[in-house]
């Protein structure tokens, strides 16, 4: 009899407990379902480790022109959607642990000169905010990467 | 303190004059040295304001060939907000939201004018600084603070009522004219038909679908192409401002508001694609309940905030059709989108000037919720799609630009142990004292600490009340204030008290349109003596 027959068999319009054939049954399926659940993440993480590993090789040998191409991908008349946007602050995480002082600088420059359309992106790149995320990023010496946000 | 006799006709003087410190002060002198009813006296200041409210258009033409947008009347707004909320606070305090309304009112008046410099307000003087463009002989005064210089321009004249054979004839027509933008039509068929006190339900009800099925599809860089629901705004002032006047006393609040619901632009797209999905997805269901048995579960509530938060405007779609689907009702499922309204609130919004957006869209729910509560309309499935595509649409409009670091609030949790510490019957002066100082996470920790304490919300809801009143020239405070009392009141989900914090985060952290409190300072010369 299946855990469906036995809750039917077995209410008037109340539930009752399920039998020990129907716990066991349950039981399995989870950890079944948590290994593969498990085995599911650990692939996620092993590919976003290689992502990442890409976009610092590309973060670190790009120039300050490519660099600020990429953050005009950002305004809202570029963007092709929220999705996008809410990922510049990973990106300003990345970018503050992979690129040196002076191109930080250059990119700093380029927005705060463009006013306040692009005073919020000026900001995260302003040296006092990447002292704050340089600090915030610090991670153990074992760790392969800085704690950077995922999402 | 201003001196002289006071009387209707120099409170209307003042008002057209865009002298609003001085109407304020004559307002207040007309209640409590006069002794006129409250009623007569806000009628007056209405009907003042009524031929001065409309636009030729919500976009503006410029020389240039760019468009723009037109604000939308929001006086109306005001009085609406602060008129239902005089139950909701003490004696002694009940009548600043109104007194708030006064102030603000003789600001907010021709707009068209206001935006391209010649008449003053809080637009031309906040919104478009033209003082820097246009100065007056001295440089230390403002003259787009008022008072006027001409008369404020009539863009829409009175008409007569339009008479029809029958209510079902005139509704109809009453609804095609606001829909093909025939105001003068539409003004006059409202006029006519709400001379029958047994129209008045039906109008009522009709008015108010008219309102809320015109909304854009989207605010992404739509610019001025968009209403932000200031059509389902405006209909439901309509509606309490007239049960509040009586409707033989209506004229000038219908004056204020019908011919509006048919201005440009008119923004159906949205109601036309819900429309679509609401004949696929529901049209073999049956009719759906107001309220059904099977309101949403936790996992529900957590599905349906996780995709109003995070996803798209059609996983929203989707996220309703199902539930709705599983046998929801109406109201169950809006209660669900209120609740995950507040999260948005509570746990992502910081900057001051973003909130404005989302704030209107909950307001729009707030009229939305009204009209499935008060009345029955086949179409009102559709309004549930709407609701929740707008608050949604709200959040993904904000998250189009990325956060700026310098406004980051830390975490409301960091106060708790510090609000905790404070006694219970302390608690609302602290929390108070913390929404006047804008710090937000420490006042949001004081409601939490209150909530988890005391069953008590009365007191609670009235000290933020109170505190939002405090600052002027906003008639957005006061209609927020009730849309936020009422969507608590009303809410079933076992989340209601999140209304509250969020009322709180929005009341603590919202831009404010001026630092400082004279109109609360007028009111308690009056009012507290």
């Amino acid at each position: 009899m299946n855990g469906g027959d036995s809750m039917a068999s077995n209410t008037n319009g109340t539930s009752v407990a399920p039998t020990a054939d129907t716990v066991s049954d349950v039981e399995a399926t989870e950890h079944c379902a948590l290994r593969d659940a498990w085995l599911l993440r650990n692939a996620t993480a092993e590919a976003l480790l290689r992502a990442e590993e890409h976009v610092r090789r590309l973060v670190e040998r790009a120039d300050v022109a490519a660099l600020i191409a990429l953050v005009e991908a950002f305004s809202p008349a570029r963007s092709p959607g929220p999705e996008w946007t809410r990922s510049f602050e990973p990106l300003v995480e990345r970018l503050w642990a992979w690129c040196d002082s002076e191109r930080m600088a250059a990119l700093e420059a380029e927005f705060r000169a463009r006013g306040l359309p692009w005073m919020a992106v000026a900001n995260d790149l302003a040296p006092e905010r990447g002292a704050e995320l340089r600090a915030r990023l610090r991670q153990p010496a074992w760790a392969c990467f800085p704690a950077f946000t995922i999402g | 303190m201003a001196g002289g006799t006071v009387s209707i006709d120099r409170l209307k003087e003042e008002i057209t004059g865009a002298q609003y410190r001085e109407a304020a002060e004559t307002f207040c002198r007309l209640i409590v040295e006069e002794g006129q009813p409250l009623r007569n006296v806000v009628h007056s200041a209405v009907s003042a304001a009524a031929p001065f409210v409309q636009v030729p258009s919500h976009l503006m033409k410029k020389s240039d060939g760019e468009m723009r947008g037109v604000n939308y009347d929001h006086t109306i707004l005001g009085w609406r907000g602060a008129l239902k909320l005089t139950p909701h606070l003490s004696r002694e305090r009940s009548l600043l939201p109104t007194v708030q309304a006064m102030w603000y009112a003789p600001q907010g008046l021709n707009i068209w004018e206001q935006i391209i410099c010649e008449f003053p307000g809080h637009y031309a003087r906040d919104s478009e600084k033209c003082n820097l463009k246009y100065p007056g002989e001295d440089p230390d005064v403002d003259r787009f603070d008022g008072p006027a210089w001409s008369p404020p321009k009539l863009h829409f004249e009175d008409h007569e009522p339009i008479r029809t054979a029958s209510v079902d004839e005139g509704i109809g027509r009453l609804l095609n004219a606001i829909s093909e933008g025939d105001r003068a039509e539409a003004y006059g068929l409202f006029l006519g038909l709400a001379e029958d006190p047994g129209n008045r339900e039906r109008l009522k009800e009709a008015i108010l679908f008219a309102g809320i099925i015109d909304l854009q599809d989207t605010l992404i860089n739509r610019g001025g192409y968009q209403n932000i629901g200031h059509k389902a705004l405006r209909a439901r002032a309509l509606v309490d401002i007239a049960d509040y006047f009586g409707w033989d006393n209506a004229h000038e609040i219908i004056y204020t508001v019908v011919p509006d619901l048919g201005c440009s632009p008119r923004l159906y797209g949205l109601w036309t694609e819900i429309s679509n999905v609401a004949k696929v997805e529901l049209s073999q269901l049956g009719p759906i309940p107001k309220r059904s048995h099977a309101p949403l579960t936790e996992r529900e509530l957590d599905q349906l905030t996780h995709t109003l938060l995070w996803g798209g405007p059609y996983e929203v779609n989707a996220i309703i059709s199902t539930l709705l689907r599983r046998g929801t009702g109406l109201l169950d499922v809006t209660d669900g989108i209120a609740v995950a309204y507040q999260r948005y609130l509570m746990d992502v919004l910081e900057h001051p000037g973003a909130f404005s957006h989302p704030m209107h869209s909950f307001d729009y729910l707030n009229v939305v919720n009204h009209w499935l509560r008060t009345y029955d309309n086949p179409h009102q499935v559709k309004a549930v799609y709407m609701a929740a595509r707008f608050v949604n649409d709200a959040f993904r409009a904000n998250a189009m630009s990325p956060r700026d670091p310098k406004v980051e609030l830390p975490p409301r949790s960091e106060y708790r142990p510090y609000a905790d510490k404070v006694a219970i019957d302390r608690l609302l002066p602290v929390l108070q004292e913390a929404i006047l100082a804008q710090d937000a996470p420490r006042a949001c920790a004081l409601a939490d600490s209150y909530l988890d304490r005391t069953a008590e919300r009365k007191d609670l809801l009235e000290t933020i009340t109170f505190a939002a009143c405090h600052w002027q020239n906003d008639p957005h405070v006061m209609r927020n204030c009730i849309s936020s009392i009422e969507e608590w009141t009303a809410n079933r989900t076992s989340r209601r008290d999140d209304i509250i914090r969020g009322y709180v985060k929005h009341q603590s952290r919202y831009i404010k349109r001026a630092k400082v409190h004279e109109c609360l300072d007028l009111y308690g010369q009056h009012f507290f003596r």
